[in-house]
Formats: C-alpha cells, structure tokens, sequence
C-alpha cells in the first residue's frame, strides 16, 4: 500500500515537472523608457536597440508592448529626423522604418504600466495596448531609466518600487499571465528592482548591483548627449549576432557585459528560475519560435451563401445628395 | 514552382479585383510653391461599392479591415483624422488639399440614434490603437460638438443635421513621426512595396516643414443617380520640402523620397503623378504623357500628367531661371492667431482673419479652448479697421472644470481687404497638484482655431471638390463656391506651475521644526522645576561663620 502511494507521488511529481517544463507556447515583449526629455536620449535607444532585435528574431509588433516617454526621432533638436542611432557612427538606426509605439508620451505611467502587466486595462482598450498572453507565454520584461535603491522613475515625476513591481509580477504569475519571465532592467542600481520577486520562474538581469551606477557608453557630438547606455549597447552588440536559428543560451547573453567594459557589475537572480540558464535558448525570450506541425488532411468548407438575394429584394432607391459645405449665411441674417 | 504559385496568386488577386464592387486609385500632386517649397500630396482612394448600412465589413477585400471593423461597430457615418506636424503657412503657400491643424484632429459623424457618448470614447481608444498615438486622451474634456462648422462631406438622406451626432477634438501636443505612418501604411492596399506607396520612406518625410497624415472616410454617390452609396477612405500625406533642406532648387522623385517608383501597385486601377507647372518655368525629365489645363474659378492651371506603369519612374525637374521669383498673391482668406496680455494673471487670445478679397466675405470662426483657460464672453470684441463689427450669430458654451472646454463659435462677415481680429480674454488659473504633466514647464496647449468659408473665387485652391474624389476631379471644376476650412497656429501658454520639490521641502523644514521644538518642549513638560530661593549672604557675616568655625574645631 505504501509503495503504491510512494508510486503514485513519484507520478504526480513527475507529471508537476513534465507541466513546468514543457515549453512555452508564444512570447511577449514589454519594452519600457521611463525617461522623459532630450537628454535622456539614451534611454530610447536602449528600448529600441531591445525593439529592434526581439522583433528581428520573430516576435510580431501585436505582441511587442513598446512603451517610450518622449519623442526622440521626430524632436525638433535630432539632427538626423526620424531616426534613432546606436553609436556615433551611425551604424544601426534602431528605429528603424516600421515601428510601432503603444504606449507614448504622457502615456508611460506607473499605473498605466502595472494594469498592463496585470491585464487590469479600462473597456475599450486596443489590442495593440494589451499584454494577451497566457500561461503559455515566455515575456521578456525590458526596463529602462533613471533608477536608485529600490525605485524607478517614471518621467520625472513619479516612482515604482521594487515591491510594487515584485507584487505586479506575482499577480500575473496568480492569474497564468505567463510561462517564463526574463526580467532585464538597466538603470542605476538596477539590481534592488528584482530583489523582492517572489514568484516562480523569473530570470532577472540588472545592468549594476545596488549602490553602484549604470554607465552610459559614449557621446555623439552631433547630439549632444550621451548615446546609449554600456549594458544595452553591448546587449545589442550580442544581440545582433544572433539568428532566429542560432543556439546562443541565456547564459551567455548574462555574461554579455563584463566589469571591464560595463564599469558596473551586472547583477542576476536565478533562484526564482527553474532551468540553467546556459541550457535555454536564447530565442526563448528574445525570438518566437513555435513548433508548427503540418496536417496533411484538408477539410472542405463550404462557401457560405449570403442572403444578398433577399437583401436586394428588399432594396428600395432612395434619394441620397450632397448637403451645402456650409451654413446659409442669408437665412441666418433675416 | 515557385513562379506557378506567384502566378497563381496574381491571377488569384486579379480574380478578387475583378469579383470585388470598387476601385483603388493612387494620385500624387506635386506642386512647386511660390516660396522656397515643394508641395507634395498623396492620396490613395479606395471607394467600395457596398451600403454602409448593410454591410457586415467581414469580408473586404480591398478595404483595410481594421478600419471596417471600427466604422461597423462603432455607428460611424463619416470619420476624419489627421496627424500633422508643423504649420501650413496659408499666406505664403495658398491652400492645401486637406486642411489639418498641428497635432491630431478627430472629427466623427455618427449615425442617427447611436449611442454617440459611449461610441466616441470607444472610437478614440480604438484609433489610438490603429494609428498608434494618445488618441485616448480625447474625451470629454476636449470634445466639443460644433454646430456650423465641419458639416458632413458624404451624402445624407435627409437635408436636416443634428449636431448631436458629431464630434470633434483635437490632441494639439500630439506629436507625429514614424510610429504613426507605419500603421497608417498597413492600410494600403498594397502595403508600401509598390506603387506611389514605396515613395514614403520615413528618412525622407520627417526632413520636411510640414507633414500631414490622414484618414478621410464618408458615403458617397456611387453614381450620378445617388440613389445608392458607396463608402469612400481616402488616405492621404501631404509633405514640404525646403529647397533650402533638399539644398537645390530642381528637385527630382529620387531626391525627394529618396528613391523612384518601381512598379505599379497591381491592385490600383489608376496611378497617375500630376506637376503643377503654373507659371513655373520647369523643364520636366522624362517628358510627360500628357498635359491637362485647368480652369477652376477663373484660376487656370497647368499640370503635366505622368501614369505610373510598371517601368521604372523618376521624375525630374529643373528650373530653366533658378533666379526668377515668381510673385504670389495670397489667398483670398487666411488667419493667425496668437495670445496677449502680460503677466501671470491675465491675458487674450486673439484670432486675426485676414481678407484680401475686394468683397466681403462670410465666415465661421470655431475655437475649442481647454477647460482650463477660463475664458469671458463679454469681453469678445470684433474689430476690424477700429470698427466694431457685430457677429451674426453666436455659439458658445462655456468650459465646466475638468468635465468639458469651452465651445465657441462666431458667424462673421468679415469686410474686404481688411484684417478682423477677434479678441477674448482669459484668466490663468492654477491646477490641482496631480493635474501638471510631467514637463509642466513646457506650458499647455490651446489647439488651433478653425475659419470655415465658402469662398467666391478659386485663387491658390487645390481641393478636391464635395462630390469628387480624385485629385483630377478638382480640374475644371468649378463650383458656386470653394469651401476652406483655414486652421492657425497652436498657442502655447505657460500656466502658474508650482515648484514640484516643494512638498518634499515642506516635510523637510516641518521636520526640522517639530525636532527643534520637540527637546526644550520635552524637557519643559517632563521634568519638576523647583523654585529655590537664593538668600544674599553678607561679607560681615561670613567672616563670623568662618571665625566660628575656627572657634569649633579649636574647641574640638
């Protein structure tokens, strides 16, 4: 009788771990600038340097929540409009010619921000400003900005704390919003955002340990203001090496910048994750792979035949016409 | 194999055009302005032959789906939307073919008996979504239902309008860039790979004074009867281009957007590019395939017609006198409007309408003012050459705090070869601490107001008339009248903005004080005073205390 129960709870782990390994089923991206203002350029380049290579490695703009505070491609003070660079050089234009902003301007809210993550939108919000996902879903969370210890800015004038955001993230992990969650912040002292997760299956990644900053790379003259910063300037560079075929793991992509080239230490948190980060795909979080089975047997479908037969049967003339353009001025004056 | 499916497909797609009741057509306007600019106008026309009434918008071909979603679910009659960035100068370049105010612009016609409320807040969050901009900041706050401007553009069954079944807003501050034309450009037919379409590259438009996107959608006639509809998108991107930023004068396809046209959208029954050559002396490269004149109002025009076809297209032009500067009449009506006032406490928004026609002209003068620039009716003052000229009518609703703006809208008749301004004052007030956005030091928007005419004569027109649809239907035709719709500037005022670090200073001074007074008030209330009286001792006396202490311990 006992070994009959030992069996049994031997299965049901087994089936538990089965569950929480199988794969996941689609990936979101939640790419998030929290700075507002031309100097803080660099901070939408790191959001679309992110942008850019999730979206280069499948992901589908419906599934990419982009979320950036200010305007720096269109701002009166780019040199260069419509455009948004990566380096001085003026390799890689991050923004690119089809991109799709959903959140914007005064938009970028904490509270905006948390109902996302938590689904908790008003009636009548677009698709295109929801996060659809489902327990199925691997979601790489993006944050960038102006941080200290255990907050974020949110343009200047509000914050989110690490306590919030940890509980944001339990509430989705309450309602099977996600599968896998890669959390990536860079901002000063970006590693207190993490700290107090307490949900399973996060992967987390901050650009500093807490009490140091995160640096930023480099200048471009002919803006004025310093271009990127070094965590997600070399993240793209890693980035970019990447195909949606290739079998670069997640644990390369967290030792993608170390202390000699970031001056700040790159802190991760895998406790909360389950798998070895060097056996996951990177694709995993930054691409959309999917398994797609062919089936050879076609099913017929019928054409439905509308009813326009009796449609037009019904159908009467009327007499539609053009109204003035504008009010009779000579009826109004008598 | 590969070929067979692409043929297939074609011959797929050709089926479907064939088998589907409308038509696309792509036009581009090219028209060099009298001043240093070029003016560039697409406008891709999808009109389908269905009863708006009737259809379920499931299956549509041709016409962008999300946006046939939007009209059926949401009652929608007529729907307009621009998204500009930076300001038509009516005065130097004329009139555009759509008239659109910086910022977004949202004007809707719905249907009779529509929910228009629940509907309009649905529609904006719905646009927001297709267009990708703040469009859900419209709501109440910031939509006004105007009752002599913007009457509807389609056909209508009945002759009576009932302006509870429109809206109109406008986001003043919204910005427009890339991320708005590239959801735009899904709603080609042919997406931008081919066609007019591949002209719009974003590297090339945002390098332009003016740009305009927008939506344009109403019923029309679908024949001369008009006993049937048919419903009408107009997509449309009007672009400026600076001799100044191009760094030449002879400007060229290549050189403007940064690469010619290919090939012919195969969905598109007619693709043409017209140049207008009115009075410019521009030799074209390669020669056009035809040359149409135009007489509209008296006005005539002279535009060289090219039809796209699937050889390789780049229009070339050159100014044969580069020096020669033709002179330009400005157009019959156009306005400015600015702020006046000093000081943090008072000030004006004054609406200039300039007229240089010989006759007097009529016109609307419709203002949207936020609810938080609370403006006073009786000092509305209508002056033009120091006399006071009453307005005809007067529409105006004033702004309730945080529910809605004020509406204001005055029918003139504003005298000839004059300048009317139209002056109303204000109070800045201040806002509730939540209420300043995060850059309140940038100031806050009032949107442009908005002078509907119906003007007598054509000079410097442009637009497509009420019942056409395509830009070669504005060619010799000539009407009773030329409706315009002149928008002027955004004004930006700068509201009394409190120091936003001021609380966490309060708390720090409040804490500094209450520490301060904390101790000695402690010590005062816990611990027991005792008076102690002090007796003076004198010196005579203590010598006898000393002396009989001695005596003492000599005794002892």
């Amino acid at each position: 009788m006992h070994l009959l129960n030992v069996y049994f709870f031997l299965f049901s782990i087994s089936v538990v771990q089965s569950f929480s390994n199988k794969n996941h089923t689609n990936n979101w991206a939640v790419l998030v600038d929290t700075s507002r203002f031309w100097f803080n350029y660099r901070h939408v380049a790191n959001v679309l340097s992110i942008y850019r290579s999730v979206k280069r490695l499948g992901i589908p703009d419906s599934q990419i929540i982009l979320m950036i505070a200010d305007d720096m491609a269109c701002n009166p003070r780019n040199p260069r409009p419509g455009t948004v660079f990566n380096n001085a050089d003026q390799h890689i234009n991050v923004y690119g010619d089809d991109v799709e902003v959903d959140y914007r301007g005064y938009e970028v809210t904490v509270e905006n921000f948390v109902r996302l993550l938590t689904g908790r939108l008003p009636p009548g919000t677009p698709r295109s400003k929801q996060l659809l996902s489902d327990e199925g879903s691997n979601v790489l969370i993006y944050l960038t900005g102006h941080g200290g210890d255990g907050f974020l800015k949110f343009q200047d004038s509000e914050e989110i704390t690490s306590q919030e955001m940890a509980d944001a993230l339990e509430q989705m992990w309450q309602k099977q919003r996600y599968n896998e969650i890669f959390f990536m912040i860079d901002t000063c002292q970006a590693a207190s955002m993490y700290e107090r997760f307490y949900s399973p299956n996060i992967l987390a990644v901050g650009s500093s340990l807490v009490g140091e900053d995160s640096l930023s790379h480099h200048v471009d003259s002919s803006i004025g203001v310093y271009i990127i910063d070094r965590y997600t300037y070399y993240a793209l560079e890693f980035l970019e090496k990447v195909n949606p075929q290739s079998d670069k793991s997640m644990g390369e992509f967290l030792k993608v910048c170390p202390k000699s080239v970031c001056i700040s230490t790159v802190g991760v948190r895998k406790d909360l994750f389950n798998r070895n980060p060097d056996n996951v795909p990177i694709t995993d979080f930054f691409g959309s792979i999917r398994p797609v089975e062919v089936l050879c047997d076609l099913s017929n479908v019928t054409l439905l035949q509308s009813k326009q037969l009796s449609q037009e049967e019904a159908f009467k003339p009327k007499k539609y016409r053009y109204i003035d353009p504008i009010v009779n001025f000579n009826t109004i004056k008598s | 194999m590969k070929c067979l499916i692409v043929s297939l497909g074609i011959l797929f797609i050709c089926h479907l055009v064939h088998s589907y009741e409308g038509t696309i057509t792509e036009e581009l306007l090219i028209k060099p302005l009298y001043s240093e600019q070029v003016y560039t106008h697409f406008q891709f026309s999808t009109k389908w032959d269905i009863d708006p009434d009737k259809e379920t918008f499931r299956h549509s071909p041709l016409f962008p789906r999300p946006l046939g979603e939007i009209v059926q679910r949401f009652d929608i009659q007529e729907l307009h939307v621009t998204l500009t960035s930076g300001l038509w100068r009516y005065e130097k370049w004329g009139y555009p073919v759509k008239d659109a105010a910086t910022g977004v612009e949202v004007l809707a016609w719905f249907k009779p008996g529509s929910d228009v409320d629940k509907n309009w807040k649905l529609l904006a969050n719905s646009l927001s979504g297709l267009l990708c901009a703040s469009l859900n900041f419209i709501d109440n706050t910031n939509t006004i239902k105007p009752e002599f401007s913007f009457r509807p553009r389609g056909i209508l069954e009945s002759n009576l309008l009932n302006n509870s079944y429109v809206r109109y807003a406008n986001l003043p501050h919204e910005i427009v860039c890339t991320e708005n034309l590239t959801p735009w450009k899904k709603l080609l037919p042919c997406d931008s790979r081919t066609g007019l379409a591949s002209l719009l590259n974003s590297g090339h438009i945002h390098n332009t004074r003016y740009h305009s996107i927008g939506l344009h959608l109403r019923p029309v006639c679908r024949d001369k009867s008009c006993e049937s509809m048919s419903l009408e998108l107009q997509q449309t991107v009007s672009l400026v281009y600076d001799y100044l930023i191009l760094g030449t004068k002879n400007w060229s396809l290549r050189k403007l957007f940064g690469q010619g046209i290919n090939r012919k959208c195969v969905l598109v029954s007619k693709s043409d590019v017209y140049v207008d050559t009115t009075n410019q002396d521009i030799e074209l490269e390669p020669p056009p395939d035809e040359t149409v004149t135009s007489v509209r109002g008296g006005q005539v025009t002279t535009l060289q017609k090219y039809i796209v076809s699937n050889q390789f297209l780049n229009i070339y032009a050159k100014f044969q006198n580069a020096d020669l500067v033709s002179l330009n009449l400005p157009p019959p009506l156009h306005a400015n409007q600015y702020l006046s006032g000093y000081g943090q406490e008072r000030g004006g928004i004054v609406t200039k309408i300039y007229n240089n026609h010989w006759k007097q002209i009529d016109v609307v003068l419709m203002q949207n003012i936020p609810w938080f620039i609370p403006i006073y009716l009786h000092t509305l003052k209508v002056t033009a050459d120091g006399r006071d000229i009453k307005p005809i009518q007067l529409r105006y609703i004033p702004a309730r705090q945080r529910e809605r703006p004020t509406y204001l809208e005055v029918l003139l008749t504003v005298p000839a070869r004059t300048a009317t301004s139209v002056v109303i004052d204000f109070d800045y007030v201040f806002l509730k601490w939540q209420e300043y956005p995060p850059d309140a030091n940038f100031g806050f928007h009032i949107g442009s107001a908005v002078i509907s005419s119906y003007l007598p004569v054509a000079r410097n027109y442009t637009a497509v008339p009420w019942d056409g649809s395509l830009i070669s239907d504005s060619f010799n035709a000539s009407r009773s009248g030329y409706l315009v719709e002149v928008r002027t500037e955004n004004l930006i005022i700068t509201l009394p903005t409190p120091d936003f670090s001021m609380p966490y200073n309060v708390i720090c001074l409040a804490c500094t004080v209450v520490a301060l007074a904390f101790g000695p008030l402690h010590n005062i209330t816990t611990r027991k005073l005792i008076l102690k009286s002090k007796r003076k001792v004198l010196l005579i006396e203590r010598i006898k205390k000393f002396l009989f202490s001695l005596k003492k311990t000599k005794t002892e």
